[in-house]
């Protein structure tokens, strides 16, 4: 039974058809990754998974239940945690704050426990050790991301759905962000992962899924992706290679 | 000089009940992003409801007064189901309609079943007051300002060093977010009605002895309450309080040195000049956008 599952579920904005009978699957334990360009509908697939948006038509089951009808709260409290795109820190309370919050679903734990918690991810969260006494909003944008994964992880998910986390940050950001995605990883968590960033993606992931305009068009292993011409030219920016190809 | 300090004693006094108000305004306002124009018939409801305990059904003072106060923890949850909940995914416009509403619904109702003659409240303490010098200090001024500091001091205590008051922050900065770390946002905001209500109820009956008790005096508080939050700026506790205070000591002195008819048009004074010179009010908001 994989761990989640989504069965060809179709989301609506208006008149706007955002996913277009979309059916995929994570298995416990892997690392899936979610591409394609803008407005293919990555987000709103996550969106979608963690009950912000509610799909139109379909299913999707997790552990083999159906979260149809749950609000965002309530599937977070089934171990399943969404770090949105744009990060979203609170911009008023501060890093070690933001990342206590995290925890807001786990319940029976005391303070001082969530406090420990939370002190125990600058372990992994090095780099914004100084900064944990920072309001949110005087943070970079990447010490902010680094802030918004480690308050995910403070909700001890099964699943950890994370949306772009190395969009517009420098190389050296990037590849931070996706040495801490390896350590998840090694964890043993189960993340599904969007990314624009191809390459990027590939390298941790499992498998991988490439939608396109709300449909979902490829699907396979990492190098399968790689080295599918069509995939590269069409989705992951091998545009050059392809036509000089051709 | 015993006159200044006199003055300064009521105008903190009065000031006083303005920052309750004020602070439950900044409350609602950071958690629904929304002015609720019924706040100042918290404080009316509230004076109301101590005259039905205390003076029509006779029950003793301190019991009628903590029964208000229960009272006005069921009115802020049924104003919160009634005028904020039905409407919280719309935009601001409908919700502040809806408060204004409420607002009318409320005081005429209140006219409806009391009539407009003004209510009189006894004070709540025995005493009447003590002279240091030849400064009068009156007993209700003293409670006034003695029960606002306590409420100022539990709820920084409350927001800086409680998990739960950290969830209410974030809350108030952002809702889907907190939702999706597992926070009952509905839950969040149904308690800030409950405490803004309360708040505001507690001035209504604080102040009740030194103004009539009338429909009217919901309107008169909140709109000085309002204009203490712009002066303070709205998105900051310690500005609700210091710009309540502020906002005291200005018209009391403004009516013992310049008018007393134009007592009420100081408030308002001050409050066009800071809306032209200094619209972010003193404290301006404490989280700025970033470039």
């Amino acid at each position: 039974m994989p761990l989640i599952e989504l069965k060809d579920v179709s989301v609506r904005y208006g008149e706007i058809e955002a996913l277009r009978g979309v059916s995929l699957s994570v298995e416990a334990g892997e690392v899936v990754t979610l591409l394609g360009g803008n407005g293919a509908g990555k987000s709103t697939t996550l969106r979608a998974i963690s009950g912000l948006t509610k799909p139109a038509s379909g299913e999707i089951l997790y552990e083999g239940k159906s979260l149809t009808g749950l609000g965002p709260e309530e599937i977070v409290r089934m171990g399943i945690a969404h770090v949105p795109e744009g990060r979203r820190v609170f911009p008023g309370l501060t890093a070690h704050e933001n990342i206590m919050l995290g925890a807001s679903n786990r319940s029976g734990i005391s303070k001082e426990q969530i406090d420990q918690e939370a002190d125990a991810m600058f372990d992994l969260f090095s780099d914004i050790r100084p900064f944990q006494h920072v309001l949110g909003w005087t943070l970079s944008g990447g010490q902010q991301q680094m802030v918004a994964v480690a308050r995910g992880l403070m909700a001890k998910p099964k699943l950890l759905l994370l949306d772009e986390p190395s969009l517009g940050f420098a190389p050296v950001i990037v590849s931070k962000v996706f040495d801490i995605i390896k350590e998840i990883r090694r964890r043993g968590t189960t993340v599904l992962l969007v990314e624009q960033n191809a390459r990027m993606g590939l390298s941790v992931a499992d498998r991988g899924y490439v939608l396109e305009t709300g449909r979902l068009v490829v699907t396979g292993k990492p190098d399968e992706l790689w080295n599918n011409e069509d995939v590269r030219a069409a989705y992951l920016g091998g545009h050059a290679r392809a036509a000089a190809k051709a | 000089m015993d006159m200044v300090f006199q003055l300064l004693f009521q105008g903190i006094g009065i000031g006083s009940v303005y920052a309750l108000v004020a602070l439950g305004f900044v409350l609602i306002f950071r958690a629904t992003n929304v002015v609720n124009f019924a706040q100042g018939e918290f404080s009316m409801v509230a004076a109301f409801l101590m005259v039905i305990f205390s003076v029509d059904l006779e029950w003793p003072y301190w019991i009628s007064f903590l029964l208000s106060l229960g009272g006005m923890a069921i009115y802020g949850a049924l104003f919160n189901l009634g005028v904020y909940f039905p409407l919280r995914h719309r935009t601001y416009l409908p919700v502040i309609i809806s408060t204004i509403g409420a607002s009318i619904l409320v005081s005429n109702s209140t006219l409806a079943l009391y009539g407009p003659q003004p209510q009189v409240l006894q004070p709540l303490l025995d005493f009447p007051g003590f002279n240091i010098g030849t400064v009068y200090l009156d007993a209700q001024y003293l409670l006034i300002i003695g029960l606002t500091v306590v409420l100022v001091a539990f709820q920084y205590w409350f927001f800086e060093h409680t998990l739960l008051g950290k969830k209410l922050q974030a809350t108030s900065q952002d809702k889907e977010m907190a939702s999706l770390l597992g926070i009952p946002v509905a839950t969040m905001i149904m308690l800030t009605f409950v405490y803004s209500a309360m708040i505001g109820g507690l001035a209504g009956i604080l102040v009740a002895p030194i103004l009539f008790v009338s429909i009217h005096m919901g309107g008169t508080i909140a709109l000085k309450a309002f204009a203490a939050t712009i002066i303070g700026g709205f998105g900051d506790v310690a500005g609700a309080i210091i710009g309540g205070l502020a906002l005291g000591v200005i018209e009391t002195f403004g009516a013992a040195y310049v008018s007393v008819p134009y007592k009420d048009g100081f408030a308002f004074l001050v409050l066009v000049a800071f809306l032209v010179f200094r619209p972010q009010g003193i404290f301006g908001e404490r989280v700025a956008e970033k470039a």
